[in-house]
């Protein structure tokens, strides 16, 4: 055991002498910021409150403008405006009277089904508001459909069930468990793997694996050594952002399951980085196949229901059951049979090129 | 020339036959079949109804009954679970609880009582536990109950019933404003068009609306598989797609979406990913070259370093454009993306030679790499998400792809706008690696900071001291010695840009309140650095005399260089940026101020170059005397240059 501390011992001191670490978690940083920019960004074109007018004013005309008067008072923030014909409204919205047109008539739809009624609606082009303007149309000519649906009920065979009231939720709360937490918890993973391709076969590439052969170390203790070290700071890189998480007012639920899910994984991505860097001829060789390896792993993985991603942000979130506690298990012994394996063939073999 | 050429090529054709060798055949079968095996994997699981790719799959859970209507629409939303109603408590195992009123619906379409039984469904109650939590699994909840309803509406017969409302949606600009006269105006030609769409099922987005279309972007539309268009009839789900401004669309009011470029932002995208493993190639290639001092014998040939650095680059420059080609073909980009893509690839390329330049092992190059990716990916791509919105998003080259994409016109300004920065940012790197690839710095181990010292060191003219006077006497050498302080700071210049658009960017989050504070600081960092770092250098590496007077003298060369490329920056005037608050507070000092008498406004245009002098002389003097003193320096001309940028936003109000 001795042995294997000292090399990973070794292997961090480099890590630290380099202060490639600080540069790993400030990668980390940069992406969970600029990602949280993005959809902060991103929502808040979708935000109404993100409009500077409380309300938009909406210039209507047609036959069929009464009912989508009565929609729009359903609807908060949205005023409308009758004009005698098109023209006048296209006017108003010409004149910046109005944010948008909206043209309803009542027109044969020609199948025999009665009539249809047709919405023309004008917005401006390229504008940062025309985001919102569009999400709060979309809510009044809704809630008109849901009004003519209901006074055609005869019509139909099955009616459409009544919606549950609008709730006030935070649009940023599904993407922080569902994308954030899971990305910030990976970035680890991935990095561990690299680190290890990359000092083993510096190693190779610079003959000095052969003068540590020398020492009274086995091979075998070397890889582990080096496992050690790599597998060991990504729970710690993990913690610290679920940690700074909690501190920032976003509670993360089981906590110790996530961070044995993840080391289960840096151990996969691990053994992954050993087989790897014994079979691939140079570097560049095992860098690009460790970067397809990982890519089509939690690509694979992510796909499958009950993936890493998703365990993660189900665990996060606190909506875990008895399959998900399965599934860490099963990953930890995935991991566990993967890295014994890998680590007894390359003992076994040596890395011979 | 020709010769320099010809030497060039040489080392590119050595350089293409090495590379090849170390990306062996095997080497690449091996990833062909792994991913060929997870291909496989996810295509036949997709086949078999066993996969998607729902990150938020199951994460509410929400108790509802099994006879209940909206038991289905719970099943067919991934992102919630149903639960078993009986013994459910919310907080601990759900979320939501979902009890449907049943009942017969009065004529008025109020909620009839419970006389009924088991008749219809009237109403829902839902009660959701008091946390965020239950708001989002509330709201997501009743997302997937307007899916259904959509859903449950497309399979009717009677799809007037159905679909009773279609919507026309059109983007015009208020300026032109009489491009729909014709349709708009005439009552007559209105029903008429809207009508031809609705016939059609209402379903499809080209159809009938040939008539009301006054843009000239039909692209748009075939690139955005616009989901409403449906083959089955249906208007089902709201599509994601959707049409882009210009474009026409119709469809029931659930068909609408948001101007969002989202597909053709998607297909931009798959421009950077095979950049990601270029450049892990490429830092690999050059750092090989500085391990176990492989790269000595090239160094000693006549060739020049730039000849080497440039044969060693263009196989990959070559590569980046076939990739980029090939891409442009697939995703049915024009040769604009490809235009566009080049100062990128360059970029990407640019800022790797200078990370492999430094690295000292390659695990140090791995986080460099990935480093560069990070930063250049979010750079060009961030902008670009904003491709609609406003002109700022042409900073990124990839925003040219998605207009591209979309198939709408650029003109040749916004062409040169959104490449050149890039293209001369990449030049610059390029410079700053060239620096230091010779013999006393490729071999040696040391630390990042100090190379970069050299790095710039290496382009200063020695100034002050013994060194000066063996060359032309006087005013003119001693300005001659100067001018390439003034230029080092002036190339500086793209880079202070990029990092105070990432500083706006990131602290775009936070309260206003918090932010302009924090980027007024920020932003007086990042300029006062530009101006003295290489002074600093200069000053380390014994190129400058380490006395007052020299310090003065560059400090002053240094605000001057600064003060000029500034001011020829007025561009990001011209775009617009200073619209926004946040940019107003970050490029204040070169924003129009109008209504002015002529003197001040001539003073106002030379008050920054009195304020960069001043706390460029402060830090130069503090970097002639070491370390210490030039990060007091450097602190105290920040705080400096915050307040005199807090004074100018506070009058521009």
């Amino acid at each position: 055991m001795g042995s294997r501390l000292t090399v990973a011992g070794r292997e961090l001191a480099g890590l630290r002498a380099e202060k490639t670490i600080l540069l790993a978690i400030g990668i980390q940083l940069f992406i969970a910021a600029f990602s949280s920019f993005l959809v902060v960004g991103l929502v808040s074109m979708y935000d109404p409150g993100a409009l500077d007018a409380a309300e938009i004013e909406v210039a209507a005309s047609g036959d069929a403008v009464d009912g989508l008067e009565r929609a729009a008072a359903d609807v908060e923030g949205v005023g409308v405006t009758t004009y005698v014909d098109a023209g006048a409204a296209r006017d108003a919205f010409d004149r910046n009277a109005a944010d948008a047109v909206a043209v309803a008539n009542r027109v044969d739809a020609g199948d025999g089904g009665g009539d249809r009624i047709a919405v023309r609606v004008t917005a401006p082009d390229a504008t940062v508001e025309t985001t919102v303007l569009v999400v709060q149309l979309r809510e009044v000519l809704r809630a008109y459909e849901l009004d003519e649906r209901r006074d055609r009920a005869a019509y139909l065979t099955e009616s459409p069930l009544p919606l549950p009231a609008q709730s006030g939720s935070s649009p940023y709360f599904t993407f922080t468990y569902t994308v954030l937490i899971p990305v910030l918890v990976f970035l680890p993973v991935f990095i561990s793997g690299s680190l290890v391709v990359d000092s083993i076969t510096e190693e190779i590439d610079e003959g000095t694996l052969e003068l540590l052969r020398v020492a009274p170390v086995t091979l075998g203790e070397i890889i582990d050594g080096k496992a050690l070290a790599a597998v060991a700071i990504a729970p710690a890189q993990a913690l610290l952002w679920l940690l700074l998480l909690r501190a920032n007012d976003t509670p993360v639920a089981n906590v110790p399951t996530i961070l044995v899910l993840m080391t289960a994984l840096t151990a996969l991505v691990v053994a992954l980085a050993v087989a790897i860097s014994a079979l691939a001829p140079d570097r560049r060789a095992a860098q690009f196949l460790y970067s397809i390896g990982v890519l089509a792993l939690f690509g694979g993985a992510t796909a499958m229901a009950g993936g890493p991603a998703n365990a993660v942000a189900r665990l996060a979130i606190d909506s875990a059951d008895a399959t998900t506690t399965a599934l860490v298990v099963a990953y930890a012994a995935i991991a566990a049979v993967a890295y014994v394996g890998v680590r007894w063939i390359v003992a076994e073999n040596g890395f011979d090129r | 020339m020709i010769d320099r050429l010809r030497r060039t090529l040489r080392v590119a054709r050595w350089e293409t036959a090495r590379a090849g060798g170390g990306v062996d055949r095997r080497t690449l079968l091996a990833a062909l079949a792994l991913l060929l095996v997870v291909g496989g994997l996810v295509g036949g699981g997709l086949a078999a109804g066993v996969v998607g790719l729902d990150v938020d799959r199951d994460v509410y859970r929400v108790a509802v009954d099994d006879g209940s209507p909206y038991a289905d629409a719970v099943e067919s939303a991934p992102a919630l679970t149903a639960v078993p109603v009986d013994g459910a408590s919310l907080g601990t195992s759900a979320d939501l609880i979902v009890r449907d009123v049943r009942g017969v619906p009065r004529d008025d379409g109020t909620i009839g009582g419970t006389a009924g039984g088991d008749s219809t469904v009237v109403g829902v109650v839902v009660s959701a536990s008091d946390t965020e939590k239950g708001a989002a699994a509330a709201a997501e909840f009743r997302e997937a109950v307007e899916a259904h309803n959509e859903r449950l509406m497309a399979d009717e017969a009677n799809e007037t019933a159905a679909f009773p409302i279609a919507v026309t949606l059109r983007y015009v600009s208020r300026t032109s404003g009489v491009d729909g006269g014709a349709t708009l105006g005439g009552g007559g030609s209105t029903d008429g068009t809207a009508g031809d769409g609705a016939t059609g099922g209402g379903g499809t987005s080209d159809g009938g609306t040939a008539g009301g279309d006054g843009s000239d972007s039909t692209g748009a539309v075939a690139a955005g598989g616009d989901g409403g268009d449906g083959d089955d009839g249906g208007l089902a789900v709201p599509s994601i797609g959707g049409g882009t401004f210009g474009a026409a669309t119709v469809g029931s009011p659930g068909s609408i979406s948001p101007p969002f470029p989202f597909v053709s932002l998607l297909l931009a995208f798959v421009f950077l990913v095979p950049m990601n493993f270029l450049i892990q190639a490429y830092g690999s290639s050059i750092l090989d070259e500085r391990t176990n001092r492989r790269g000595e014998p090239l160094l000693v040939t006549p060739l020049s370093p730039v000849e080497i650095v440039a044969g060693k680059t263009l196989p990959y420059v070559a590569l980046a454009a076939a990739v980029t080609t090939l891409i442009a073909l697939a995703v049915g980009g024009g040769p604009l993306s490809v235009v566009a893509v080049f100062p990128v690839a360059l970029a990407f390329l640019g800022a790797t030679f200078v990370g492999a330049m430094f690295a000292r092992s390659f695990k140090e190059l791995t986080f460099v790499t990935v480093g560069v990716s990070v930063l250049l990916t979010t750079y060009a791509f961030v902008p670009a998400i904003f491709t609609n919105v406003t002109p700022v998003a042409l900073v990124s080259p990839l925003t040219l792809v998605v207009f591209d994409l979309q198939g709408e016109a650029v003109s040749a300004g916004d062409v040169l706008f959104a490449t050149t920065p890039m293209s001369i940012g990449a030049g610059l790197l390029f410079a700053l690696g060239l620096g230091v690839y010779r013999e006393e710095d490729m071999f040696t181990q040391k630390p990042v900071g100090r190379k970069f010292l050299d790095a710039l060191a290496v382009r200063l003219a020695p100034v002050g001291g013994d060194a000066h006077r063996g060359r032309g006497a006087g005013a003119r050498g001693r300005l001659r010695a100067l001018a390439p302080v003034a230029l080092l700071t002036a190339c500086a210049i793209p880079f202070v840009f990029v990092a105070e658009l990432m500083a706006v960017a990131l602290l775009f989050a936070l309260p206003v309140t918090v932010s302009i504070p924090v980027l007024l600081v920020t932003i007086a960092f990042i300029e006062e650095v530009a101006k003295s770092v290489h002074l600093y250098a200069g000053f380390e590496r014994g190129v400058f005399a380490r006395t007052d007077r020299v310090a003065v003298a560059v400090g002053a060369a240094s605000a001057v260089g600064f003060f000029l490329a500034e001011k020829a920056t007025a561009v990001v005037q011209a775009v617009g940026l200073t619209e926004l608050y946040v940019g107003r507070a970050a490029f204040g000092s070169v924003a129009g101020v109008g209504g002015l008498s002529v003197p001040v406004l001539v003073a106002l245009a030379f008050a920054p170059l009195a304020l960069h002098g001043v706390t460029t002389a402060v830090t130069a003097v503090g970097a002639s005397r070491g370390r210490t003193r030039y990060v007091l320096t450097l602190a105290l001309a920040t705080l400096l240059h915050a307040a005199y940028n807090f004074a100018v936003v506070s009058v521009h109000g």
